[in-house]
C-alpha cells in the first residue's frame, strides 16, 4: 500500500519534471528537472527494491551525464548568465509524432518481452552480479568493446582537432590582435 | 532497535543529526586553534575557556545577519543550494556503521551509496555558484565540477580494493571480514596501504580541501562559488564542507582502517579515535602544503592516479585468486 502511494507521488513528480524539462527556457533550468527527473528514476528503482540499479543510475546519470551536460551548456552560452532556447510551435506537431513513435515502439518491446511478474526480495545485487560474469558474460564483454570503443573515439575526434590548431596552441608568442581582444572586449 | 522501521529511522537519523552537527561546530574551533598553532598563534580565546564557546558565538552571529539574495540570481536556486549541500553532506552517514549495531541502515550497496552522494556534492555547489550571476563564483563552480568528476574516478577504483578483497559492497560485512583478517590498510602488503592512501588522497581533493581547493582559490576567486552568500547561508555550506570532511575520514577509516575493530577500546571509541586521526591529519596537510595548480591537478589525476589505480584494483583481483 505504502509503495503504491510513493510509487503514484514520485511518478507525478517525474511527469511533471518531465514537463519542465521540455517548457524551461533557460538552459540550465532544463537541465537542472532532467537532474530531477533522473533522481526520480533512482527512487523508482529503490521502490522495486532494486537497490545496485539506483546507485548506478545516481553515480553515472545525475552525478556523472547531467554534469556533463551542465559542462556543455556553459560552454556554448551567448548572453551573460542567462541561456534562452526558443520553442519553435511549428516544430510540435512533428514533435508529437516523433515522441507518439518512440513511444509506441519502446512500449512495443517492453510489452512483448516476457518478464517474470515479480518483485525481487532482499538483496539481488549478488546475483546480478554473478549473472552478468557467468550467463551474460558476452553480452558484457561486447558492451564494454563498444564503450572503449567511443572512449577511444572521443580522443581521436580531440586529437584531430589539436593538430589542426597546433600553431594556436604551442606557437609562444599570441598574435598582438588577441591580446587586444582579451583585455578589452568587455 | 524498535519495530516500526519508520520511527527506529527517524529516531536513529535524529541522534546522529544532531551528533554531527555538534560535532562540527567544535571541529570548526579545533580546525582554527591547530591552524593557530601551526602559525604560532592562539587561535580563539576569548569566548569561554579556551574560546570553547566561539562556535555558539559564530551561530549566532551568523543567524543575526542579514541573508542578501543579489539582484541579478537566481533566487529560488540561490536559496535551494545550501541545504542541498547539507543533505547530501550527511546523508552519506546513513550507511556508516559506527559499530556493530549503530547503524542507519546496512545497505547491500553501502559503498556504491556512500561514494554516489560524496561524488554529488559538487553539483549543489556548482548551482549556487550558477544562480550567484557572479563571474568569480562561476569560474569557481566550473573547477570544482571538473575536479569533482575527475577525482571521483581514483576514489571508487580504490574505494572498490576493499570490495574486492572482502567481496562484498556492505560496510557492515567489508567491517566484520576486516575484524576477522586484519586491517586493509595492512594487507595485501603495500596494495592495501596504496589503496589507503590513494582513497585518502582524492577524497581530499572531493571535499576541496588543500592542496586540491582551486574552485575557491582565494587569491583568485574571492571565496570561489560561494563568493555572494552570506549570514546563515555561507555557514551551512562551511558547515557541509566540515560535515564532508568528516564523514570522508569516517568512510576511509570503515573501508580500510577497519572501522569498529580495535582491541581493549569499545567499538565507539575506536570509531572515533581512528576518524579523529584521519581528520587532523587532513587539518595538517591543510596548513602545510601549497595549492596545486589547475593542470598539475588534472595531469595527477589522469596521467598518475587512475593508471595505480587500475593497477592496485588488478593485483587485488589477482590476489583473491591466489589466496583465497
Amino acid at each position: 500500500m505504502l509503495e503504491q502511494v510513493a510509487f503514484f507521488v514520485v511518478a507525478v513528480v517525474m511527469l511533471l519534471a518531465a514537463f519542465r524539462v521540455v517548457t524551461a527556457t533557460n538552459l540550465v533550468h532544463t537541465v537542472l528537472w532532467l537532474g530531477v527527473t533522473l533522481g526520480g528514476t533512482a527512487v523508482a528503482f529503490i521502490l522495486l527494491e532494486a537497490h545496485f540499479l539506483a546507485a548506478i543510475q545516481i553515480i553515472l546519470y545525475t552525478g556523472g551525464v547531467l554534469t556533463l551536460m551542465l559542462f556543455g551548456v556553459m560552454l556554448t552560452q551567448r548572453q551573460q548568465g542567462v541561456t534562452t532556447v526558443g520553442n519553435p510551435s511549428h516544430h510540435l506537431p512533428a514533435g508529437f509524432v516523433l515522441a507518439a513513435a518512440v513511444f509506441a515502439m519502446l512500449a512495443g518491446a517492453i510489452f512483448r518481452t516476457p518478464l517474470p511478474n515479480a518483485v525481487a526480495q532482499g538483496s539481488n545485487t549478488r546475483a546480478l552480479g554473478v549473472a552478468f560474469l557467468t550467463e551474460h558474460v558476452l553480452a558484457f564483454e561486447a558492451l564494454s568493446l563498444l564503450l572503449l570503443g567511443a572512449v577511444l573515439g572521443a580522443i581521436v575526434i580531440a586529437r584531430r582537432r589539436d593538430a589542426g590548431d597546433e600553431s594556436e596552441i604551442a606557437g609562444p608568442a599570441i598574435p598582438a590582435r588577441r591580446k587586444l581582444e582579451i583585455g578589452g572586449s568587455r | 532497535m524498535m519495530e516500526n522501521p519508520w520511527i527506529s529511522g527517524l529516531v536513529y537519523s535524529a541522534v546522529l543529526v544532531t551528533v554531527l552537527m555538534t560535532a562540527i561546530a567544535w571541529i570548526s574551533w579545533f580546525e582554527r586553534k591547530v591552524a593557530g598553532r601551526m602559525q604560532s598563534r592562539l587561535g580563539p580565546t576569548l569566548v569561554g575557556p579556551f574560546g570553547l564557546f566561539q562556535p555558539l558565538a559564530d551561530a549566532l552571529k551568523a543567524l543575526q545577519k542579514e541573508g542578501i539574495v543579489p539582484k541579478d540570481a537566481d533566487p529560488f536556486l540561490y536559496r535551494f543550494a545550501p541545504p542541498l549541500t547539507m543533505a547530501l553532506a550527511l546523508g552519506t552517514a546513513a550507511v556508516i556503521p559506527f559499530t556493530p549495531h549503530f547503524l542507519g541502515s546496512d545497505l547491500d550497496i553501502g559503498v556504491l551509496y556512500a561514494l554516489a552522494l560524496s561524488g554529488m556534492m559538487a553539483f549543489p555547489i556548482w548551482i549556487a555558484s550558477w544562480a550567484s550571476n557572479n563571474k568569480y563564483a562561476l569560474i569557481g563552480g566550473m573547477r570544482m565540477v571538473a575536479q569533482g568528476i575527475s577525482y571521483e574516478i581514483p576514489m571508487v577504483l580504490a574505494a572498490l580494493v576493499p570490495v574486492v578483497l572482502s567481496g562484498s559492497l556492505s560496510l557492515g560485512d567489508i567491517v566484520e571480514y576486516q575484524h576477522v583478517n586484519g586491517w586493509f590498510v595492512l594487507w595485501p602488503p603495500g596494495v592495501g596501504l596504496g589503496a589507503f592512501m590513494l582513497f585518502f588522497t582524492t577524497a581530499l581533493a572531493e571535499g576541496n580541501r588543500i592542496p586540491f581547493d582551486i574552485p575557491e582559490a582565494e587569491s583568485e576567486l574571492v571565496a570561489g562559488p560561494t563568493t555572494e552568500y552570506t549570514a546563515i547561508n555561507w555557514t551551512i555550506f562551511a558547515a557541509s564542507e566540515y560535515g564532508h570532511s568528516v564523514i570522508t575520514s569516517a568512510l576511509a577509516s570503515t573501508l580500510f582502517l577497519g572501522g569498529w575493530s580495535g582491541p581493549w577500546l569499545p567499538p565507539l571509541a575506536w570509531m572515533v579515535i581512528k576518524t579523529s586521526v584521519l581528520f587532523v591529519t587532513i587539518t595538517w596537510i591543510r596548513w602545510s602544503l601549497l595549492r596545486l595548480r589547475s593542470d598539475q591537478l588534472m595531469a595527477l589525476c589522469w596521467k598518475y592516479l587512475v593508471p595505480f589505480a587500475l593497477m592496485l584494483l588488478l593485483v587485488a583481483g589477482i590476489w583473491t585468486h591466489v589466496r583465497p
